[in-house]
């Protein structure tokens, strides 16, 4: 009976070709903007680390000035990073299956003289267990280990891009790179890494792609490295210089920890323990305040989707409303003209239900055909959107019209055609057939 | 095979009230055929309308095929019509879009009956009419009497108990006219109840007995005061 009202759906569409097609073209619209913009909210709103993200969690801690609170919207958040020496003593801890405090920089690369002049690079400073924990794929060899951590050994992990650079997409493991006045043998080169929001740093942009070079996290005291992300302090350091800035209460690393498991309490009560210490010794003067957050319970208090991205979504949701709330008159009158046929139909047996199955098939139908129309001019919008993106963020395509967002666009089409056709069936069903019979 | 006891069908709005139907008792036998006759207004769309359960009744009880279908839901009424009776009417009432083969199947699709069963009927009943080379036609490629022979067939492919036939002829001309009666005939030689409304005495003189309405009420042409008998006559011819 499905496929017979498919038929009949379609006969009816071929009768009346322009309502049809202002009808489609509708539906089509109102599918294009809001798979659009539903898409581009999704892109930055989506869990970046699906197999990972409820047992990746980033740690935060109440260092701050017993004054008043950290600056900011919330005032009963505590810093988004931790000190250096925080950094240094929780990591002392065995409870994390894998841990890494990390840090960027601004460092100096030399490459070949044949292939262009030194240059300013961002280099991410992490500890070994920063590639399994965030899963990140390598193309050549691996990352380092942990002596490699100790030492620190002088190795570097570099992404594609910068081994195209360098090394002419070969495989350049065991080659070496110059940074600043050191050479770093190259370990491990990554695979295509993209995610669509830099999770395991969103204290500036989330939306700026990956550093381009990984080094040991330890290289910080012999190259005296200086973060180039956000550094906040309320107190002056206890000693000048370099030092100084080690036993500050200044806050500049990010801290993310691996709790699979039931390791996320003993976790929580270990930092409380170290907190409780510290305050004994006079640091932490404000009230207990840590945070042991997973991923996107974090990146939601962070906002990382930024408020006017889910505003046009929301939009563009109310406009595929507004479009078929208007289809619903223009069904309506298509429907009611074909009344006589209606009686016609419940004279030779049809039940209420048949008619309105009928008529919301012919209803989906209009939208299966308008929401496919409109998800093929939603991917054009998509590619001009990426266009925009990648000029302001310097990122491509980070906008991906992936199955959930097909299989959103469908239901979005779905539920249009039952919007704007459940009226106009249910009233068409309620026709008394006796009526039109004799003017068919 | 149709029983009506003292139906009432009254139609009422703020101003008035109209019984279109008031007080109607009427018994067809099974096999019969019976032609309904009357002036405009006396009642006979509306007898119709009641009988093929197009249409409810205020007062009252019918009895069809022995199964009183007074108060019955949408959906029993809708299965009875689907079951038990076959229209033809007047303007043929065919689906303009489906050929001739999908508008004799649209009863048939509401039975539920397999695809092979609805085929084998259908042929069947375009066969008798004559239609078999007409299956992949639209209507409006149809002569007026070919249409309704449509109409025909698809009362036939659905195998009722009771056609309720609305002015079948009213729209063709004596030819064809003639034609649809010689159907209409055979298919009632074959066993089938008909109760066609019509304003021709031809067309009622070739059913067994003919039945006169007047005011929603069955009369006795015969017992009518003769002034009253004269204006229907002159009002059926």
């Amino acid at each position: 009976m499905l496929l017979y009202n498919f038929r009949i759906a379609l006969l009816s569409l071929k009768r009346n070709r322009i309502l049809s097609l202002v009808i489609i073209g509708g539906i089509a619209l109102g599918i294009a903007v809001s798979t659009m913009f539903s898409t581009m909210r999704h892109a930055f709103a989506k869990d970046p680390i699906p197999s990972k993200s409820d047992v990746l969690h980033y740690v935060r801690m109440d260092s701050w000035d017993p004054m008043k609170p950290y600056p900011g919207d919330d005032p009963t958040q505590p810093p988004t990073q931790i000190t250096y020496r925080d950094m240094v003593e929780i990591m002392k801890t065995d409870i994390p299956v894998r841990q890494s405090g990390t840090f960027k920089s601004n460092l100096l690369l030399f490459p070949d003289q044949n292939i262009g002049r030194p240059r300013k690079v961002i280099v991410r400073m992490v500890f070994s267990d920063f590639f399994p924990m965030f899963e990140i794929p390598f193309r050549y060899g691996s990352g380092w280990d942990k002596r490699a951590d100790a030492g620190p050994e002088p190795v570097v992990v570099i992404d594609e891009e910068t081994n195209d650079l360098l090394f002419g997409g070969q495989d350049s493991v065991g080659k070496t790179v110059r940074i600043e006045d050191r050479e770093f043998k190259v370990v491990g080169v990554l695979d295509t890494w993209r995610p669509t929001v830099k999770f395991y740093d969103v204290t500036q942009n989330p939306n700026e792609p990956p550093e381009g070079i990984f080094m040991p996290f330890n290289f910080l005291r012999p190259m005296q490295l200086q973060t180039a992300g956000n550094s906040d302090g309320w107190k002056s350091p206890p000693l000048p210089g370099f030092e100084g800035r080690l036993v500050s209460e200044t806050s500049w690393i990010q801290m993310w920890v691996e709790l699979p498991g039931d390791r996320a309490l003993p976790y929580k009560d270990f930092l409380a323990a170290y907190v409780g210490e510290q305050k004994k010794a006079g640091r932490f003067p404000r009230p207990l305040n840590n945070r042991v957050q997973p991923v996107m319970t974090y990146l939601k208090e962070r906002k990382v989707v930024p408020d006017e991205i889910t505003a046009m979504a929301v939009v563009s949701l109310l406009f595929l409303a507004v479009c078929a709330l208007n289809l619903m008159g223009l069904l309506l009158a298509k429907f009611l003209a074909r009344a006589p046929e209606i009686g016609v139909r419940r004279a030779l047996g049809a039940r209420r239900l048949d008619i309105f199955v009928q008529h919301i098939v012919e209803c989906e139908l209009v939208a299966i055909i308008g929401g496919t129309i409109g998800i093929a001019i939603s991917l054009a919008g998509i590619a001009v959107l990426n266009n925009w993106v990648k000029t302001i963020l310097n990122r491509p395509d980070i906008i991906q019209f992936d199955p959930q967002m097909l299989l959103l666009a469908v239901g979005l089409s779905l539920a249009a055609g039952l919007v704007a056709g459940a009226y106009p069936a249910w009233r068409v069903c309620h026709i008394a057939p006796a009526i039109h019979l004799k003017v068919q | 095979m149709l029983q009506m006891n003292g139906v009432k069908k009254v139609y009422r709005t703020d101003l008035i009230e109209t019984h279109a139907l008031a007080d109607f008792s009427l018994h067809v036998k099974s096999g019969e055929f019976v032609a309904v006759m009357g002036p405009s207004g006396s009642g006979k769309t509306t007898f119709l309308n009641v009988a093929g359960l197009l249409d409810t009744f205020s007062a009252g009880e019918y009895l069809l095929d022995g199964e009183n279908v007074s108060r019955l839901s949408d959906d029993q009424m809708s299965r009875i019509r689907n079951r038990k009776i076959g229209f033809v009417f007047q303007t043929f009432n065919l689906i303009p879009d489906l050929h001739v083969f999908d508008n004799v199947d649209v009863p048939l699709r509401y039975r539920g009956l397999a695809g092979a069963d609805r085929k084998t009927r259908i042929e069947k009943a375009l066969e008798l009419v004559g239609l078999s080379s007409r299956a992949r036609h639209l209507p409006s490629q149809l002569s007026g009497g070919q249409q309704q022979r449509v109409a025909i067939a698809r009362v036939l492919a659905g195998d009722p108990r009771l056609i309720l036939a609305d002015e079948p002829t009213g729209n063709l001309d004596s030819l064809m006219t003639r034609e649809i009666m010689d159907l209409l005939e055979r298919i009632n030689e074959q066993g089938t109840t008909i109760v066609m409304v019509t304003h021709s005495p031809e067309c009622a003189a070739r059913a067994q007995r003919q039945i006169h309405l007047l005011d929603g009420k069955v009369v006795d042409l015969d017992a009518a005061p003769s002034l009253s008998r004269q204006a229907l006559l002159e009002s059926v011819s």
